[in-house]
């Protein structure tokens, strides 16, 4: 008899589990809120650490969900309702009153992006030039990227941890990816225009993966990225629609001012806003210092939620990087296998 | 009625006899101690006070609050009755006692313990009728504060009856002096009731005396007597000997408090003996619990400022100086307080004494900063703004101000647009008290200089100390919400009413603690929807966010931020309006709800004039 699994959540986490999942015989089906597959992917252009198109990477997982459409059936616009737990297996109701009744269930519910505007000290949605990471990101796609008077920025600053490792809103955590992401972006930048300035304000520098160091080593020596240790403590607009920031060379000691055109905060990763509710419904735990899921275990168990036959993959369990996030899946397909073939 | 021994004396007084001496000594060196430790100028108002016609309000304001606990009955009856029948029926016990005396043996005035056991000492004659008044009198008092304590015993296990959700937890100092108190009736009941039969008695000491004297016929019960007095002797002894490690030192503190507060007395920034009156004053009460965010909202309950001043009495430094350290000074207990203890004051006296060292020329940079601005003024300007450094991290406010000053067509200069130097109020509010006065001085030089007549501030912290503390001289101070209802109000500015709907926050330093309430209702009566909700005005509810509170951790402030938010928003609104750039912080940072200045709606709402 074949095993039934339901994944919630048709990010990279979600689609790379179903294909693990059915190159084992297993079915799947992907329950996605939005009206297409790739989560925070679809919005990426290129990728650290070496600039792959992200489009590459979400059309091979698309091409393996099309290829394996016996197994894997993919349900759009549709969310949890309710769970009911059966004697074998679980009974999930969709909100498209579609029923599963399903031997497993996988949470690939991902991140959401910090919202910005919480910091109204760093003038998001107050200056127009100031921009998040992802804003960047989609300006990137049209290889333009330009102040709100059209003309091409002299000067960038990238502000990191905005929404890291910030007590005040209550995320004590390091979102992981930042630090990368913006010296990637910060070579976009001097790649697009190699005459703007640009500055990095960070408070530790997080390079701890396969080639991050060298994308840092690049930025400095090819690029002449500039990077302060400082964290921006506000933004107010100049007369002539500059931004001016306020921040502190900690390594100097000095307290700074600086000019600039265009400001890039660095936004980090939070749970998406589902998670509670979810948790209720799944009788899973949410761990009460960053309220991402709690796994059993981080070693051995690491991808088993606190409910028997509900597992977790993926940035639900806490800020991941892409390549770490399928390599999770892949994990979380491996326990599922290993849990129905018990 | 006549006296029953020659020698007016038995030994069971000599317990009640040493409690007496005892606490009769230390009153006198407590007094001695606060006269000491008050300047020279505070004494001589005492003086000129015990002189003056004033000492009658002093006196009636004693028999209001010290006896009758009028402040109590407001907040609730079944409290108020309890604190007034102990109290009130206590002291007619021992007035009606001594004129008892006075009429039946004035010659034994000088005896003290006589009034208290007089029933043993006195007994019944064919003219006793005449003094069946006295006998009503005294067993009336004497049931009232039976009732009083049977309250005191109720209030223990079903604190709601009395409108209090918290009490305080006693430790075994008050637990001691306590049990000791609501055993002192009781027992004097008992022992007048037993003795009645010779002495005579009132409705209530007779009756039960004759249902103990049915009792007689199966045990001797005369021979209870003499234990039963002694008792009441003990129990008396055992409260006066533990009075001044108990919370009871109110009884007393609070009427010298009255009386040095209406001789003109006032708390200064060190902790005198004005201070430690008010400390002694506190009775543990308990009604400053319910008020206090910290405790109803992040479970801080060992910050509560009932048990900060217990522990400046009984001098535990380090609770209480992290009980001044997390408090958010929003003066909530202090409204609260029946006997007026300003124990933010004390709080505040107790941050700045502990300040051991001061680093050298802290603040020299300031004098370069002012010297830069005075170039840029050249024309006289009709306003100058001063956002204050929490406004520079709500830039939304800033800009909407300076939108509104452009709308008016005011001619204003903006003091610390280039940062500019802080205010001075949160040294203040850190108990550094020299250092703030430098910065005060500077800014005082700064605004003055611009020549203005008015100064708008966005900032109720700051707008506290400019009103409090700074000496500007013609110079009018305004909070911008008091300052937009004179441009609306003058029509220099219009604007469209918006059907949003939408709650007002009172900030405590703008509310609470600067009385700017209607000014801000004023103003969004007419830009939007204004609802009201429970906590308005005197009751409104902290931020959790107060620049006073610099030991309290994020987690606490948050959870009293979310809790606060939830308690204003329970109808649905479409926003909540404040008017402090850190109460806007901390409400928005919760992330639950559209929170504005009252700056920015104004701004959204004006109409460009054609």
């Amino acid at each position: 008899m074949e095993d039934t699994i339901v994944i919630l959540g048709g990010g990279p986490a979600g689609m790379e589990a179903a294909l693990s999942l059915a190159g084992r015989g297993h079915k799947v089906y992907i329950v996605e809120k939005t009206g297409s597959l790739g989560g925070h992917l679809s919005r990426w252009d290129r990728l650290f650490p070496q600039q792959e198109p992200a489009q590459d990477i979400l059309e091979e997982l698309l091409n393996g969900i099309r290829k394996a459409d016996d197994k894997i059936e993919v349900i759009y616009n549709a969310q949890v309702q309710s769970v009911k737990r059966r004697m074998r297996g679980l009974e999930v109701m969709l909100s498209n009153q579609q029923l599963l009744l399903v031997d497993a269930l996988l949470v690939c519910c991902g991140f959401e992006l910090f919202r910005a505007e919480r910091k109204e000290e760093y003038g998001y949605g107050i200056y127009e030039n100031v921009l998040t990471s992802a804003d960047l990101e989609d300006r990137f796609k049209n290889r333009k990227v330009l102040c709100s008077d059209g003309r091409v920025p002299e000067r960038v600053a990238f502000v990191h941890c905005v929404g890291s490792r910030d007590e005040k809103v209550d995320h004590t955590y390091c979102s992981k990816v930042c630090c990368v992401t913006a010296v990637k972006q910060a070579c976009e930048i001097k790649e697009l225009y190699p005459q703007t300035e640009v500055f990095n304000l960070y408070m530790d520098l997080r390079m701890f993966d396969r080639y991050f160091e060298q994308m840092y080593h690049k930025a400095q020596s090819q690029y002449g990225v500039h990077f302060v240790r400082g964290r921006l403590s506000e933004v107010s607009e100049t007369a002539d629609g500059k931004l001016q920031i306020k921040t502190e060379d900690t390594l100097l000691g000095r307290p700074m001012k600086l000019t600039v055109d265009m400001l890039v905060l660095m936004t980090g990763m939070q749970a998406c806003a589902q998670t509670g509710e979810l948790s209720e419904k799944l009788d899973i735990k949410v761990s009460p210092s960053d309220h991402f899921f709690e796994t059993k275990d981080l070693f051995l168990k690491g991808n088993y939620a606190h409910a028997k036959g509900v597992f977790l993959a993926g940035a639900c369990t806490g800020p991941k990087s892409l390549p770490d996030t399928l390599q999770d899946a892949r994990s979380a397909a491996e326990s599922i296998h290993r849990y129905l073939t018990d | 009625m006549h006296e029953r021994f020659a020698n007016a004396y038995d030994p069971f007084v000599i317990p009640y006899m040493i409690g007496l001496i005892f606490v009769l000594a230390y009153l006198v060196i407590a007094l001695v101690t606060v006269i000491k430790n008050i300047p020279m100028s505070d004494r001589k108002k005492m003086l000129r006070h015990l002189f003056s016609f004033k000492i009658f309000i002093t006196i009636k304001d004693i028999i209001a609050d010290c006896l009758l606990h009028i402040k109590i009955w407001k907040k609730n009856r079944l409290l108020g009755y309890m604190h007034s029948s102990i109290a009130f029926g206590w002291f007619m016990l021992i007035v009606v006692g001594h004129i008892e005396i006075f009429f039946f043996a004035p010659h034994r005035v000088n005896l003290p313990y006589y009034p208290i056991f007089f029933r043993y000492f006195m007994m019944e004659t064919e003219s006793t009728m005449k003094g069946s008044l006295f006998f009503f009198l005294m067993d009336f008092f004497l049931l009232m504060v039976l009732s009083g304590i049977a309250l005191a015993m109720i209030k223990r296990i079903r604190r709601r009856l009395f409108g209090m959700r918290r009490t305080t937890r006693l430790k075994w100092n008050d637990q001691l002096a306590m049990y000791s108190l609501w055993c002192i009736f009781p027992l004097r009941f008992l022992a007048e009731s037993f003795t009645s039969h010779i002495s005579g008695g009132g409705f209530l000491t007779r009756s039960f005396g004759m249902i103990f004297d049915w009792f007689n016929q199966f045990i001797n019960n005369d021979a209870l007597i003499r234990p039963i007095w002694w008792a009441y002797s003990i129990a008396l002894m055992v409260f006066f000997l533990t009075l001044p490690w108990s919370r009871f030192t109110h009884i007393l503190a609070e009427a010298l408090l009255i009386f040095m507060r209406n001789a003109g007395i006032r708390e200064t920034d060190k902790n005198n003996g004005y201070a430690s009156v008010e400390i002694f004053s506190c009775s543990r009460c308990g009604i400053c619990l319910d008020p206090c965010q910290m405790v109803s909202s992040a479970s801080l309950r060992p910050m509560a400022t009932v048990d900060f001043t217990r522990n400046v009495r009984l001098r535990q430094h380090k609770p209480a100086m992290a009980a001044a350290s997390y408090c958010l000074m929003c003066n909530r207990c202090v409204q609260a307080c029946p006997v007026g203890v300003n124990s933010v004051r004390l709080k505040l006296n107790l941050k700045g004494a502990s300040i051991n060292y001061r680093y050298p020329n802290r603040y020299d940079y300031v004098e370069t900063e002012n010297s830069k601005k005075s170039e840029t003024v050249t024309l006289t300007p009709q306003v100058v703004y001063f956002a204050g450094c929490m406004s520079h991290l709500t830039p939304k406010i800033e800009q909407s101000m300076l939108k509104i000053f452009e709308a008016a067509g005011v001619n204003y200069t903006f003091l610390d647009k280039d940062g500019g130097i802080c205010c001075g109020r949160p040294l203040m509010l850190t108990g550094d008290r020299e250092g703030s006065e430098q910065l005060v001085a500077r800014n005082t030089e700064a605004i003055l200089s611009t020549g203005a007549k008015i100064l708008v501030c966005s900032c109720p912290i700051c707008y506290r100390i400019f009103k409090d503390t700074y000496k500007l001289e013609g110079v009018q101070v305004l909070h911008h919400t008091e300052y937009i209802l004179q441009l609306l109000e003058s029509g220099m500015i219009t604007v469209r009413k918006s059907a949003r709907k939408g709650v007002y926050h009172d900030p405590c330093e703008l509310g609470r603690n600067s009385g700017i309430y209607q000014q801000p209702r004023d103003v969004l009566y007419r830009v939007l929807n204004l609802q009201k909700n429970a906590y308005e005005g005197k009751d409104a509810l902290c931020c959790g966010h107060s620049i006073a509170a610099e030991g309290m951790p994020y987690k606490k402030r948050r959870m009293i931020a979310r809790d606060a938010l939830h308690k204003m928003t329970e109808q649905p609104v479409d926003m909540l309006i404040t008017a402090c750039p850190s109460c806007k912080k901390a409400f928005a940072e919760i992330g639950e709800a559209d929170i504005r200045d009252i700056a920015e709606i104004v701004c959204e709402q004006l109409v460009k004039r054609p």
